[in-house]
């Protein structure tokens, strides 16, 4: 490959509506690259295609094309060419009128013309349709008639706007070759831009990773698998297990408490850092043979390699009691309304945090009409609280007179902490009725509410941990009694792909080569 | 029931005058009649001539107009479509005896015109004021058809079209108005039909002197009562704009580019 530099994008800023789509982006392209920009959607990526083809301008920056800067060129006078993302084909003009399109406008001789068009159906194998309309074309057909019709200009650079989006998937791989076979046959630079990571690793010669119209790393495509710049490279080129480390010293990490080898050097001592093993680097061996050791949670067949998950750090847990009580509506002395609470714990610590919405909240108190179903607002909450372990009463009465009594009681609660997993879960004991649980929509999700249950980081108390729910009662048949609950995160789990089978439920070891530990600097997203 | 009326006109325009409904007999003298005599020749050329001139007049002022509310923000456009379809909601009638108050003798077209000195003209009741009366009430169709033909275009199709190095000029004529063309063949018939055979535009404003094919059709009807000769006229005027818009339709069908197979 040639090192001429062919195209510069310096410093391009652009924002639509005051959002900001593109922060800076520095680039360089060279002759003769098949590159491809890759991002989520919304990334950046399209917006840059769009300003070198001249049909957006950047609000900053400067595009230098074989060193001039073209800036302030209309489309029609940029020496490149595009493919556009729904192919953009005239349908006035048959396929022969549309690849010759760019020819007739430099008004080349009609010889001339048939020669080259001729030549470029038979590059994209479509000869004997150049009389057909457009519109009688399959998607991969007008897919091909779309880069004759820019290739046949002999632009200096192809721009393909995600070309393959529109077509099915058997398609798709077949034009992904296709396109690659054109591009090293006609011998030009090619700029993909694209969402498909698997699409980027098949045919670039080097790849540009984008996120919120920031670069985030460019290289080849061995480059970006192997040794990704940050996690969101990492997670978005190909599955991958991350976990936070210690960098302890050159060829030293530390994750998950244990020392390991490892080829990344040039952190500095004692670094936080992300670690990054893929799934296919990961080797199930006999537990005395492993570097880790853990439960195998689950394994799901793949077709080619079964996909398993071993747990090697367990979850964090804590168990609380529900408390089920039968209904205890108060009804009002002329039997119109009814009012209802229920008891419930706080922590001490929680108690300065508590006022009069919160603790109608927590006590879940509403007062209704017997007749109408309609609610009545609660009127006055009398409580005397102090921050002090014990039982307090509450009282709630709506603007009739209709009240109700319950009690606050306040507690010490102790979180369970995991200092190995970096993590800690705290949950209360509550009390609900009957009715209140199988009303419910989403019993989950209110049982974590009810018990305010919550998990956090050690090392960040903002972080918080997704908690699950666990308990053994059918809602619908609950009764009268105590029930225990559950909370528990799900600890550290690997995930490995291998052809070889294991049971669910067995202790296995995992190992790995220091070279498949890949380092990355922590970023704050 | 759509049908009985035309058939009762086509079996009208054959048989003789004073036929009951029970016993006719059969002629095309009618028919002969027409087109022996100058008079009613120069009519119907008269009138041909006059829907052409308001199609052409329509079709050069209506695409620039169209094309720049297509051009336009959303909210304007929407703004400027409501200003060119209010007065079609207007009776035509109303709208028409409007242009007498503007073009009669000291009216405000003439007050206006004499401010520059070009002095106190007749322009009601001459054929310039039945062309600009119809030109005022049909420019809306064509300028609607058009523009709902230029607002269907893919936008992607002028980048592609820029991008293969078309000027914004060539990529008008390449593209845009080959694309366009649909919404102009509809708006030429939208606009010719009933400007040939309309009959109250030149009674209003060409003051009887000037006499068009829909007000002979209009006076065989009413003031001389020959039923079957209007009749005649009738199918005549049909089946030439039945033969204008199968050519107009040969024109667009042979714009679709390529062979569809």
């Amino acid at each position: 490959m040639e090192n001429t530099k062919i195209i510069e994008f310096r410093n391009i800023v652009k924002s639509f509506d005051g959002q900001i789509v593109l922060k800076g982006v520095n680039l360089d392209i060279y002759e003769n690259e098949f590159v491809t920009l890759l991002g989520p959607s919304g990334c950046g990526k399209t917006t840059l295609l769009r300003i070198l083809g001249g049909f957006l301008e950047a609000d900053e920056g400067s595009v230098v094309f074989d060193g001039v800067d073209i800036n302030h060129l209309p489309p029609y006078q940029r020496e490149l060419n595009t493919v556009f993302q729904k192919y953009a084909l005239f349908p006035h003009l048959s396929v022969y009128e549309n690849i010759a399109f760019g020819l007739k406008i430099k008004k080349m001789s009609k010889d001339i013309i048939d020669q080259k068009v001729m030549k470029m159906l038979k590059l994209i194998g479509l000869e004997g349709y150049e009389n057909k309309n457009t519109a009688v074309l399959s998607g991969g057909q007008q897919q091909r008639v779309a880069i004759a019709r820019a290739l046949v200009n002999e632009p200096k650079v192809l721009l393909l706007d995600e070309p393959l989006a529109a077509l099915d998937l058997k398609l798709r791989k077949e034009m992904q070759y296709e396109l690659k076979r054109i591009q090293q046959e006609v011998g030009i630079t090619f700029i993909f831009v694209t969402h498909d990571q698997e699409e980027a690793l098949t045919m670039s010669d080097k790849i540009v990773v984008m996120k919120n119209g920031e670069i985030q790393q460019v290289g080849t495509p061995e480059e970006i698998y192997n040794e990704p710049a940050n996690e969101f490279v990492a997670n978005f080129i190909g599955e991958s297990n991350i976990l936070p480390g210690v960098m302890l010293d050159d060829y030293k990490v530390r994750f998950d408490d244990i020392d390991f080898d490892c080829v990344d050097f040039g952190f500095k001592k004692n670094e936080a850092v992300d670690v990054v093993i893929r799934p296919e680097d990961i080797d199930i061996v006999p537990v005395p043979d492993g570097k880790m050791t853990g439960e195998v949670l689950s394994v799901l067949f793949k077709g080619v390699h079964y996909e398993i998950i071993v747990e090697t750090v367990p979850g964090t847990s804590v168990t609380v009691n529900m408390n089920v009580i039968r209904n205890q509506d108060v009804v009002s002395a002329d039997g119109k309304e009814k009012i209802s609470a229920t008891n419930f714990y706080v922590d001490i610590e929680d108690v300065p945090n508590l006022d009069d919405k919160e603790i109608i909240a927590r006590s879940n108190a509403m007062a209704w009409d017997t007749e109408t179903d309609d609610y009545v607002s609660i009127a006055k909450i009398e409580y005397d609280i102090k921050a002090e372990l014990g039982a307090y009463s509450v009282i709630f009465t709506t603007a009739k007179g209709t009240s109700i009594e319950r009690v606050i009681t306040v507690v010490n609660q102790p979180f369970v902490k995991n200092e190995k997993a970096n993590e800690a879960v705290m949950a209360f004991n509550f009390t609900k009725t009957v009715d209140e649980i199988q009303e419910s929509q989403a019993l989950d999700t209110d049982i974590k509410t009810w018990a305010s249950a919550q998990g956090w980081k050690l090392s960040d108390e903002s972080q918080s941990i997704d908690i699950a729910v666990d308990y053994d009662f059918d809602p619908d048949d609950v009764k009268e009694g105590v029930y225990k609950i559950v909370f528990s995160t799900t600890g550290r789990e690997f995930k490995i792909h291998t052809t070889d089978y294991s049971e669910v439920g067995q202790e296995v070891g995992l190992t790995f080569f220091p070279e498949d530990i890949h380092v990355m600097s922590r970023v704050v997203f | 029931m759509l049908v009985l009326p035309m058939a009762l006109i086509a079996l009208y325009s054959i048989t003789r005058h004073g036929n009951s409904i029970i016993s006719f007999s059969l002629t095309l003298e009618h028919y002969v009649k027409f087109f022996t005599d100058p008079d009613f020749l120069t009519v119907l050329t008269r009138s041909l001539w006059i829907a052409f001139k308001t199609t052409v007049i329509c079709l050069i002022l209506g695409y620039p107009i169209a094309y720049y509310i297509s051009r336009s923000r959303e909210k304007m456009q929407g703004i400027l479509l409501m200003c060119i379809t209010i007065p079609t909601w207007i009776n035509m009638l109303v709208r028409t005896y409007a242009w007498i108050g503007i073009m009669s003798e000291g009216g405000i077209l003439s007050t206006i015109l004499s401010f520059f000195g070009l002095g106190d003209f007749e322009l009601l009741y001459t054929e310039t004021a039945v062309l600009i009366g119809m030109v005022y009430n049909f420019l809306p169709f064509m300028i609607l058809q058009i523009n709902t033909s230029l607002c269907k275009m893919d936008h992607s199709l002028l980048e592609a079209s820029a991008d293969l190095g078309a000027t914004p000029v060539r990529t008008f004529t390449r593209v845009t108005f080959p694309l366009s063309l649909p919404g102009v063949i509809s708006g030429i018939n939208l606009v010719f039909l009933p400007a040939v055979s309309s009959f109250f535009i030149p009674k209003l404003l060409g003051g009887g002197q000037y006499f068009l094919i829909g007000n002979l059709i209009e006076n065989q009807f009413i003031t001389v009562g020959e039923w079957n000769f209007g009749s005649a006229i009738s199918m005549i005027m049909a089946v030439i704009m039945m033969l204008m818009m199968m050519a107009v339709n040969k024109i667009e069908t042979r714009n679709a580019g390529g062979k569809e197979e």
